[in-house]
């Protein structure tokens, strides 16, 4: 057991002599540590044993980032309340406050244990992922978190117990949750403000399974086991998941907006009746530019039908009933003129349809 | 045959020259027939011996060939090529044309859309180069809580607000002017009659949409055609700014309509001059007076030419004492009064002077700038009048700070806003330089499926002749616009916009647009950064 006093008199180690005596003593084999710090940064990571031995931190006053950068085998235990950043980039170690952590407490833990016996501050487990290749990172609080908790979450699970916290608007904060794709959110209490990102749903047998099993390793971290049958009742607690991507697609179609919401008969249907039919760029009938006229005033045609097998859209009839009479038929012809170009006898002629 | 003679317009002289393909055309005839301007049409090869007779062997596949000429020019708009199935016609611009000398025939040469004569444009040169780097933290575009919205309306300063306490309430005592808070982005002036109606009718439903569905408060200003009866009794006149010009069309039916308002508008502006035609009025070619448009404008089917001033108005003190007051006072005093004018080298005392309204009955100056566009003008004041945008605004708003009153008077900024297709961009850019909002037209109709673009392809507005529906009232060329398609494609490109303005405004860090933040702007050109009074960075 190394013992550190980090205050001689009026002097104070610097965090660099700190983690410099702390790091030699690794070195030598020293696993056990007792610290009574004043402030300074970065207590507890990220270090190992060279025999892959645990060590073990008890920690007082420390600065931000305690246990941060915290290795697996790393045990630290702070008597007391930290400033910001405590276990941020957690990798593997177990990290336990007993009182308040400052802000964006477990920022970016990916693997490990973080237990907070208070409160925490903003953006707590903002940024928390899962590693496949480690066990998920878990963030357990025992009351509430500050504002834009658990932003951009992509892993892990928190867990904020919500003890003492009943009567606030949300155990969350403001504004939880935004940007979050992965992980879940439990959490026993008042909440407001839940973004589209995620979405509130009850917890399953397998949640409550779960939940009790680490609630115990919990409170006894903290040790505060009597709060096990009061943070209990599960059907006190919710979960916070992604909402996934198929959220955002619940949207009204324009189309259905149009049906639905728009002017009976159009805008304009008092003064222009227009029933929305869309015609395609290649038009038949009245839509047509063009309408060709088999103008045989002169009797020229030989009947050669050269125009009836070069109409692209089969659109000529040919009749002799009342003497010999070929007409297109408008509901196929689109006024293209082939019958005009390839006529030898120039007998089709091609007429400019008025505007419609 | 006819022999050719020397000055005969051939189709070397034309703008645009269809290359045909007959080894792979199929001979289907779509593209003669989906041509609205009469350009091409089919005919064979010769000579065709015994042909005549209809004796000799089947013809020929025909081909397709161009009209010369100045009644049936083709405009280059690719209507063919795209009805095309074996991709065997397509215009090819003709650098070589004689147009501007041939086509000066029946007078000056008439054209819509905008300008042929591109300018290389201020705001491209421009970058946003102040970036929270370490300095400040940047905002997450994605998930800031932005307040995307600008005024319109006569912004009183904090002394001339009428307050006075109640106990421990504030309480507002007296008349303050309306202001509204919108979008920074108003669909801007194209009339019933320059529009087709399901072009207009697109606008608006895209317009109810972004309200109604989006949370966007985005406004549509009517254009000088009057306004559907419909929409005047309805809600949803709230959405609409409309807007009375020297032609004063429509204005009729919308006092009429008053009684039976439901709510107001969201304001009027009156029409001193456009960006692509300034000192030049209206121009609605008999071919788009259709008996609808008629109907509306009260005018028989002729060409409608507005006068190029309010008839009536000889100063800038009388613009503000007749058209301002009175329409203020049509509308109860309830509802802003916005003046548009073209940009010109004389905005800024036109500006200061609308400054210095006593009464506080002008709720904003739109500046349009040259690169704007128009249903129908002269060729010549198209290409060859007007003035930049970008480097006017920002005397506007320089102008403004030297009285100490920005922002009083809200400066909406447009003409060309979009051009390269990022409106977004020269929102923010404009935005930065002291506009508090823009207004985007040309850009509608392009999402609508315009194919209009600045190297002179179509730009036929004026015709009516269009040929995806949208600039005619021809209902055989208007059925070829689905309204529910241009609607959803504007809404797209207005939520892309939203996103893409939280991507500019993040990195500068403002939660609100950034009026006047010109210290977020470098420019890469000395002058254009000189002028501005913006950094340079090279």
């Amino acid at each position: 057991m190394l013992r550190i006093n980090t205050l001689d008199g009026n002097g104070r180690m610097s965090t660099q002599a700190l983690l410099q005596t702390i790091a030699s003593a690794v070195e030598n084999g020293e696993t056990e540590f007792h610290i009574s710090a004043s402030g300074q940064h970065d207590i507890g990571g990220p270090l190992w044993n060279r025999e892959g031995r645990s060590l073990n931190f008890t920690v007082v006053n420390p600065g931000q980032r305690v246990g941060s950068m915290c290795m697996p085998n790393t045990t630290i235990t702070v008597e007391g309340s930290v400033p910001a950043d405590a276990g941020w980039l957690n990798s593997g170690g177990t990290v336990t406050v007993r009182g308040d952590a400052g802000d964006t407490a477990g920022h970016c833990a990916a693997s490990g244990r973080i237990y907070i016996g208070g409160r925490a501050g903003a953006r707590a487990g903002s940024l928390m992922k899962h590693d496949p290749q480690c066990a998920e990172p878990e963030l357990w609080i025992l009351k509430s978190t500050g504002s834009f908790s658990f932003e951009f979450m992509g892993g892990g699970r928190a867990i904020i117990c919500g003890q003492d916290s009943q009567t606030l608007p949300s155990v969350l904060g403001e504004r939880p949750c935004v940007g979050m794709v992965g992980g879940i959110v439990y959490f026993r209490g008042p909440h407001h403000d839940l973004p589209p990102d995620v979405q509130l749903m009850p917890l399953d047998a397998e949640d409550i399974a779960w939940l009790d099993r680490g609630l115990d390793s919990f409170l006894a971290a903290i040790a505060a086991p009597k709060l096990k049958r009061e943070l209990s009742f599960w059907k006190h607690w919710h979960k916070l998941v992604p909402a996934g991507d198929g959220q955002a697609a619940n949207t009204v179609s324009m189309s259905g907006f149009h049906a639905e919401n728009w002017f009976e008969a159009g805008l304009f249907g008092d003064i222009l009746p227009d029933d929305q039919t869309v015609l395609p760029l290649v038009p038949t009938g009245s839509a047509r530019m063009n309408e060709p006229v088999w103008n045989n005033i002169q009797e020229k045609c030989n009947d050669c039908r050269i125009c009836l097998k070069n109409c692209p859209q089969a659109a000529i009839k040919r009749r002799e009933d009342q003497g010999l009479k070929y007409s297109s038929n408008a509901r196929r012809c689109t006024g293209c003129g082939i019958c005009v170009a390839v006529c030898p006898r120039q007998i089709w002629q091609l007429k400019p349809l008025p505007a419609l | 045959m006819a022999a050719v003679m020397s000055q005969d317009i051939g189709p070397g002289d034309m703008p645009w020259r269809i290359w045909h393909n007959p080894e792979a055309c199929l001979a289907c005839g779509a593209c003669v027939a989906t041509c609205t301007f009469g350009a091409i049409y089919a005919t064979l090869p010769l000579p065709l011996a015994g042909h005549a007779e209809g004796t000799g062997p089947a013809p020929a596949k025909p081909l397709i060939r161009q009209k010369a000429g100045t009644a049936n020019a083709c405009t280059g708009c690719g209507m063919c090529a795209k009805v095309c199935p074996a991709g065997a016609i397509e215009p090819k611009f003709n650098p070589d044309n004689r147009w501007s000398l041939v086509a000066r025939k029946n007078g000056p040469i008439k054209r819509g859309g905008r300008s042929a004569l591109p300018m290389p444009r201020t705001l491209d040169s421009i970058v946003v180069g102040r970036i929270s780097q370490m300095t400040d933290p940047a905002l997450d575009s994605e998930r800031h809580t932005f307040d995307l919205r600008a005024p319109l309306g006569r912004v009183l300063l904090p002394r001339d607000i009428p307050l006075k306490t109640n106990g421990d309430n504030l309480l507002i005592s007296g008349k303050t002017p309306p202001v509204r808070w919108i979008y920074p982005l108003i669909f801007s002036d194209m009339s019933i009659g320059a529009l087709s109606t399901r072009a207009w009718e697109a606008m608006i439903l895209a317009t109810a949409y972004l309200n109604e569905q989006c949370g966007m408060p985005v406004r549509m200003c009517s254009g000088e055609g009057g306004m559907p009866q419909k929409l005047l009794e309805s809600e949803r006149i709230k959405y609409m700014i409309i807007q009375i010009a020297s032609g004063h069309f429509g204005w009729n039916r919308i006092i009429a309509a008053m009684p039976r308002m439901k709510a107001d508008p969201a304001a009027i502006l009156i029409k001193i001059g456009q960006g692509a035609k300034p000192g030049d009025g209206g121009l609605l070619p008999a071919a788009k007076v259709a008996p609808h448009i008629q109907a509306i404008r009260g005018v028989p089917r002729t060409t409608l030419h507005s006068p190029p001033n309010h008839q009536g108005l000889y100063s800038i003190e009388e613009s503000v004492q007749k058209m301002h007051l009175s329409l203020n006072a049509a509308f109860g005093f309830r509802v802003p009064v916005a003046v548009k004018c073209a940009a010109s080298a004389t905005s800024v005392s036109v500006y200061n002077n609308l400054l210095r309204d006593p009464y506080n009955i002008c709720g904003g100056f739109f500046l349009d700038g040259i690169m704007g566009g128009t249903g129908a003008a002269n060729a010549v004041s198209l290409d060859h009048t007007g003035h930049p945008i970008v480097s006017k605004l920002r005397d506007c708003y320089r102008a403004a700070v030297n009285l100490g009153l920005q922002g009083r008077i809200p400066l909406w900024a447009g003409g060309g806003v979009g051009l390269g297709g990022d409106a977004a961009a020269d929102a923010f850019k404009l935005i930065c330089l002291g506009a508090d909002g823009v207004f985007v037209g040309r850009l509608l109709i392009q999402l609508l499926g315009c194919i209009g673009n600045e190297q002179g392809r179509c730009n036929a507005c004026n015709t009516g002749r269009c040929p995806t529906g949208i600039c005619t009232q021809d209902m055989r060329l208007v059925q070829r616009l689905d309204v529910d398609r241009g609607a959803q494609a504007i809404v797209d490109y207005m939520l892309a916009f939203d996103a893409e303005m939280r991507k500019l405004m993040a990195p500068v860090g403002n939660s609100s647009l950034p009026v006047g933040r010109a210290d977020a702007l470098v420019s890469t050109d000395r002058a254009v950064a000189d002028i501005l009074g913006i950094q340079y960075a090279c």
